[in-house]
This record gives structure tokens, C-alpha cells and sequence, in this order.
């Protein structure tokens, strides 16, 4: 390179960290004024190039060695099925799609509660050296194995245990998943015959889409697609016209019932043809997430809205309404997906790295995506933050903490310095046609609402917020029950693989009984958690959305074991302080998190606190279950943390033993096969 | 341009469109309604056997 173009470079990178540093200040010292959004997009933004350029460079070049002479599997074992070479931006939108889901939007908006400040922080911090490096390291090291899955490779490379407890752990996880995801589409729900109505509509949708691929234009998805988003534009417009007939009523649900439905759908999703229902809705809201993302980012660009949240609010003491608990360690676990996820782990060591085609590829892939989710998060953050701190409490705190009336709710929020009226939060709720917006707990109707206020900024003002507002609930509901249904379906095959252990017929996925019963207990595990979320007079997020932030983060925290324990038997201890310090952390995190959700004496905090303080209340049948559940929580706390506690010491005896000398560090990677890929072929 | 081509093949292959040409050519089999149930059949059986992410 020319002095002249190294020059440039150096420059341009200069300039640009040099922007990351001022807005980075920026926003960490402003206060008691409002802040520009577009400080934190430029903040995030040059940090991510930062990062990018440089850390990940230097992972590929110094840790790694990528090698784009060296054969991936998807040339080797070639086999046009999943083994294929793919173009590089081709796999990165895929990956994309494939990791982005509801948390990294869903995590900020609770997290906003502590105020803008801490969230957004460990939003670029977490991604940059936590999330994009755990992504990134283990898409390199499955690409390195043929695409092992997260489990093949801990058992190989820590032991048998590691496996079968990442097996373990997974399932868990999924339960604790999909019983959070559908409490925010209930708690979105309830008591709006708009969004019910929308949403089921969205049902005979994807049936008709079902229908259409298969007998009717089979093959084109993207066709289909095109005609499913019409036909769910136009249930948003349809849902406006039942809330105003006499028809409202009928699609007016209670939590409980909007829950049951939920379990119900769950079910049948997962038992009917995956062509009928699930497959074509998969499709429709992977195509509608990545669009109303990208319209989001061109929203927040154009708009540039002010922030309304402060930088820090009086919750960051840990009394917070929307989920109780200090700034540390409960933000860090609030927000998983955006920093840090354990479940990008499994993307990471399952389709994409069997679609790279050349290793350099992994860079952008599996350390750009996860950039990109982190930018969703951003803009999350953002959407919660443009909207009236007063509205944002006055939507999230449960009538537990509040109160059961429009007054007594804004006495409370008022008097925590958050300003709001009941009339403010009447006229809201005409606007955006709904009954009332208070205790709509969860994050989704305030990110909705944060949502409607910038795409409603772009033309039509009031008068199309409340079409905004529910084409946003439609959204998240849309790819949310996504997750429940092929969640359900995965976690019914996860049953069956571990069941088969003990009866053969068990596994076998064509035997309807054991489709029916394990899909039963699939649902039944997550339904029940979700029946507890809604019965919880807390509201159910501040129990579930923690455990669920605890377990994400242990799988990272097992993801990182396997890496750290990867870099060390490729290159000793010289690299290892890129995994071990972002698994220190996690560790000092969730495990932090963990003890307190069990043993905290405050009951909105700790689980069995709470089981005490109920239990010492006057006894009925529904104590004695706010009791069991809260003693429950505590016992599948425990458990995750003894679980990932068993992958770390068991990773911990390895490490030691290799540095000691005492261990043989075998690098357990395919040979070196020369690439014959030709640039045209990628 | 570039930009677009590139997005519509990302699309192509969220939506398995450009799995289903690969199915084609693989098999040197042409488009019917026959040959799209057998092979979204298999790919739907593989991609909804993996965990969802969050």
C-alpha cells in the first residue's frame, strides 16, 4: 500500500475514533438536559467500526490464522443440501436473521428503567468484547470441525460431562424462553381487541400461506410472503374496525385467556404439519423483522429524536417497579441478546458455519452480525427512551407496585419524579387505540409505543399512531409466537432425543403418541411458568425475565469455556485473556444475579424471601401456589447455576492441568485440505 | 444495483429459494409441485430441529 493511502487510512481511522471517544463522553457526562439519539447511534456505530477493524482483525490475523487457502466444510463436504458454498453477504444475512430475535429489543426497554446511560454501555462494551467475540470464536472453531454443534465440541474439548450438561442446560433454557416470550405477547394483549384481533388473524394467514406454497405456487416463498404481509397489513387495519363494532367484546381477553390460547396454539403448532402452519409464519416474520428493523434504522436516522429518559434514574438502587434489583448485577443480565447471548452460540455451531466458503468470511460474519444485533439494541433503547419517562412507567410498573387505579398509578410515578397524568395516559391510549396503556407490563406495548412516536414523526403525526402502534405489536407478536411454536417443536425433538435414551420408540419422531405426549410436556413446562408469570402480582417479568437473563448468560459463560479452552490448546496461555475476561465477568454476573434471585432477603428480589413473606401471610389455594412457584424459581435458579458450575470446574481442572504440563493439549481440528474454490463459484 | 441483487439473493435464501435451486441442480431434477413438497419436506424437518435463538 502507497504511503499516501496508509496515511488516509490512518487518518480516517483516527477521525473515527476520535468521534467514538467524543460521544462515547458525550453521553456518559450529560445530565439533567436532554440528550440527541443520534449521540448514542454514533457512539455505538463508531465503536462497532472500531472494534470491527481492529480487534476482530487481529483475532482473525494473531488468534485464529484464518486461512482462505485452507478448505471450509462447506467446500469439502459439499453436498447441496446444508454443506454449500455461499457468498459472503448471502451467510451474514442468513446468520443475521438467524440470531436476531426478540431479546435484544425486548432486554433494553426493561433495562431503560436504570435510564439510558448503563444499558447502552454495556450494550457496545458487551458486544464488542463479550458477544461478537464469543459468536465469532466459536463459528471459527466449528468451521475448524465440520460444523460440531456447541455440544459435540464442549465434549470433545472439555469432556463428556460438558455435553451432556450444555444438552441440559439448552432445554432449560428453552422452557424459561418461551414461557417469557409469550408472557410479553399476553401481557401486549390483553384487553385489546385490536391486537387480539391482528394477531389471530394472523393464524388463517399462515394457513392460507401454508396452503399456497404447497398446492398452489410451490416453491415461491418470496411470492408468498409478499401476499401474507398484505394480508396481515390489512388484519392491522381490520383489527381497527372490530375495536370500534360491536365485536369488540368477543376479541376483548383477560391475560389468563389470552395465556391459554397461547399454550393451546403452542401445541397444535408443534403437533401439525410443520409446511401447514409453522414454516410458511416462520418465513413471513423473518421477512417482516429484518424490514421493520431496517425502517426502524432509517426512522431513528431521519427523525433523530430527543431522549426523554434521564442518563440515570433513582432505580439504579435496585427498587425499581419495572424489575427489582440493583444496577449490578441485574442490567447486565436484563440485557443478553445485543452483548452477550449463549443462544448465538448454537447459530454459530449449527447452519452457518457449514455455508462459510471462505474462512475470512467468518470475520464479518460471525463478529459483524452480532455487531448489527448489538445496533438493534441500540435502537431498542432508543425507542423506549424517546417516549415520556412518566408514560414509561406508568406502561411498565405492575398494579402491584402502582396501584389498581389511573389515580393511584400516577400519584406513585409522580411522586418518584416521572410526572404523568391519568388525562396524559387517556388521551395516549385514544391515540393509539386502546383501552388504557397502564400495567401493560413486559416491554412490548412501550416499545411499540416508542416504535408508533418515531415512525409517526415521519408523516401523519397523531392521526397514524395508533396504525403504527399496532403494526409494532403486530411485529413482535408476529416473530414471538414464532419462537413459541418452532420453540416448542424444538424442545419436543430435544425430549425425544433424551427420552430415546431410556425407551427406543420414544425418539422416534414419526410415532404420534410420543410426538403428542412429549409436545404435551413441552408445553405444559413452559405453560406452567407462563400461568405463573400471569398470576404473579409483580407482574411475572420480574421473576421470569431474570432467570431468563441468568440462563442465556450461563450457556455464554459454557460457550466461553469451550473457546477459552480452544484458544489455550492452540496457542497456551497468550491468548487466553480474550475469552477468560468476558467469561469472568459473565460468571461474576449471573452467579451474582443467581445468589441474590435465591437468597436476597428483599422478597421483590430474592425467591424465597418471597415464598417466606407469602407464606406468612393468611393462607389460601392461591398463596400456597405464589409459594410454590416462588420456591420453584428458586430450585431451577439453583440448578442452572449448578449446572454451568459443573462445565467450569471441569473446565478449570483442564486448563490446569495443560498449563502445568500435566494434560495433553491436543488441537482437535480436520486436516488441511488446499481450497479449490475459484472467486466466480463465491 | 449490486446492492439490491445482493439483497434479493439474501432474501432468496432466508425464504429457501436458493436451497431449492441447489435441490434442482443437485438432483438434475426441473421445478414441479412434486419436487418442492419432497424437498422443503427434508428441509423443514432439519431447520426446525435446532433451537430458535432469543
Amino acid at each position: 500500500m502507497s504511503f499516501l493511502k496508509r496515511a488516509g487510512a490512518a487518518v480516517f481511522w483516527v477521525a473515527v475514533a476520535c468521534v467514538a471517544a467524543v460521544c462515547l463522553a458525550a453521553i456518559a457526562t450529560s445530565r439533567g438536559e436532554q440528550i440527541n439519539s443520534i449521540w448514542l447511534v454514533l457512539a455505538a456505530a463508531c465503536s462497532y467500526l472500531i472494534g470491527y477493524r481492529f480487534y476482530a482483525k487481529f483475532l482473525a490475523a494473531r488468534v485464529m490464522a484464518l486461512n482462505d487457502e485452507r478448505a471450509t466444510p462447506a467446500e469439502r463436504l459439499e453436498n447441496g443440501h446444508d454443506f454449500v458454498p455461499t457468498n459472503k453477504w448471502i451467510a451474514f444475512g442468513h446468520h443475521f436473521a438467524a440470531i436476531a430475535g426478540p431479546g435484544p429489543l425486548v432486554g433494553p426497554v426493561l433495562a431503560a428503567q436504570f435510564g439510558f446511560l448503563p444499558g447502552t454501555l454495556w450494550i457496545i462494551a458487551g458486544a464488542v468484547f463479550g458477544g461478537a467475540v464469543q459468536d465469532f470464536v466459536i463459528l471459527f472453531a466449528s468451521m475448524r470441525r465440520d460444523g460440531k454443534t456447541l455440544g459435540q465440541m464442549a465434549r470433545e474439548e472439555i469432556g463428556k460431562v460438558g455435553g451432556l450438561v450444555a444438552l441440559v442446560t439448552v432445554l432449560l433454557i428453552m422452557i424459561i424462553l418461551l414461557a417469557v416470550v409469550a408472557l410479553v405477547v399476553v401481557n401486549a394483549l390483553a384487553g385489546s381487541p385490536w391486537g387480539v384481533f391482528t394477531i389471530g388473524a394472523t393464524m388463517p394467514v399462515a394457513l392460507l400461506m401454508g396452503l399456497y406454497l404447497r398446492y398452489w405456487r410451490p416453491g415461491k416463498v418470496l411470492e408468498c410472503s409478499a401476499v401474507g404481509f398484505a394480508l396481515v397489513i390489512g388484519a392491522v387495519f381490520g383489527g381497527q374496525w372490530v375495536s370500534h363494532s360491536a365485536y369488540a367484546p368477543a376479541f376483548t381477553m383477560t391475560a389468563m385467556g389470552v395465556a391459554i390460547a397461547i399454550i393451546i396454539y403452542g401445541f397444535f403448532a408443534s403437533a401439525l404439519p410443520v409446511w401447514l402452519l409453522l414454516a410458511p409464519r416462520d418465513y413471513l416474520s423473518t421477512f417482516v423483522k429484518l424490514g421493520v428493523i431496517g425502517m426502524l434504522a432509517i426512522g431513528i436516522l431521519a427523525i433523530r429524536p430527543e431522549l426523554q429518559m434521564p442518563a440515570f434514574t433513582r432505580f439504579v438502587d435496585g427498587t425499581g417497579p419495572v424489575f427489582a434489583g440493583k444496577i449490578f448485577p441485574f442490567c447486565f443480565i436484563t440485557i443478553a441478546c445485543g452483548a452477550v447471548s449463549g443462544f448465538h452460540a448454537l447459530i454459530s455451531s449449527g447452519t452457518t458455519p457449514k455455508m462459510i466458503a471462505r474462512e475470512s468470511h467468518a470475520v464479518s460474519i460471525g463478529y459483524g452480525s452480532m455487531l448489527l444485533e448489538s445496533f438493534v439494541a441500540i435502537m431498542a433503547m432508543i425507542a423506549a427512551c424517546v417516549v415520556d419517562p412518566g408514560v414509561y412507567f406508568a406502561v411498565n410498573a405492575p398494579a402491584g407496585i402502582v396501584g389498581t387505579t389511573a389515580q393511584a398509578a400516577v400519584k406513585t410515578i409522580s411522586s418518584w419524579g416521572f410526572p404523568v397524568t391519568a388525562d396524559q395516559m387517556a388521551s395516549l391510549a385514544r391515540n393509539v387505540g386502546e383501552v388504557t396503556l397502564f400495567n401493560r407490563t413486559g416491554g412490548a406495548p412501550s416499545l411499540a409505543l416508542g416504535m408508533a412516536h418515531i415512525f409517526a414523526r415521519g408523516g401523519g403525526g397523531d392521526a397514524v399512531l395508533a396504525f403504527w402502534y399496532h403494526f409494532a405489536i403486530m411485529f413482535e407478536a408476529l416473530f414471538i409466537l414464532t419462537i413459541v411454536d418452532a420453540g416448542t417443536r424444538v424442545g419436543r425433538f430435544m425430549l425425544q432425543d433424551l427420552l430415546g435414551h431410556a425407551w427406543k420408540p420414544l425418539a422416534r419422531t414419526s410415532w404420534m403418541p410420543g410426538v403428542i405426549g412429549t409436545s404435551l410436556v413441552i408445553v405444559a413446562a413452559w405453560g406452567y411458568f407462563l400461568i405463573q408469570g400471569v398470576r404473579d402480582p409483580l407482574g411475572g417479568i420480574n421473576s421470569l425475565w431474570p432467570l431468563f437473563g441468568i440462563a442465556n448468560q450461563l450457556l455464554a459463560a459454557v460457550a466461553l469455556s469451550v473457546a477459552t479452552t480452544i484458544i489455550l490448546k492452540m496457542h497456551g496461555p497468550k491468548f487466553m485473556w480474550i475469552t477468560c475476561a468476558p467469561l469472568a465477568w459473565l460468571v461474576l454476573v449471573t452467579f451474582s444475579a443467581g445468589w441474590q434471585k435465591i437468597f436476597s432477603p428483599l422478597p421483590r428480589v430474592g425467591f424465597l424471601a418471597q415464598a417466606a413473606q407469602l407464606a406468612a401471610s393468611a393462607s389460601s389455594s392461591q398463596t400456597n401456589a405464589l409459594v410454590f412457584n416462588a420456591r420453584l424459581d428458586a430450585a431451577v435458579c439453583g440448578t442452572f447455576m449448578i449446572l454451568v458450575t459443573v462445565v467450569l470446574v471441569d473446565s478449570l481442572r483442564l486448563w490446569y492441568g495443560i498449563l502445568r504440563g500435566t494434560q495433553r493439549a491436543v488441537v482437535i481440528e480436520s486436516p488441511f485440505v488446499l481450497s479449490r474454490l475459484e472467486v466466480k463459484e463465491i | 444495483m449490486k446492492l439490491l441483487r445482493n439483497l434479493l439473493a439474501i432474501l432468496r435464501e432466508i425464504g429457501d429459494q436458493n436451497a431449492y435451486a441447489r435441490y434442482l441442480q443437485a438432483h438434475g431434477v426441473v421445478h414441479s409441485g412434486e419436487q418442492w413438497r419432497r424437498f422443503s419436506d427434508e428441509r423443514f424437518r432439519a431447520k426446525y430441529q435446532r433451537a430458535k435463538c432469543c
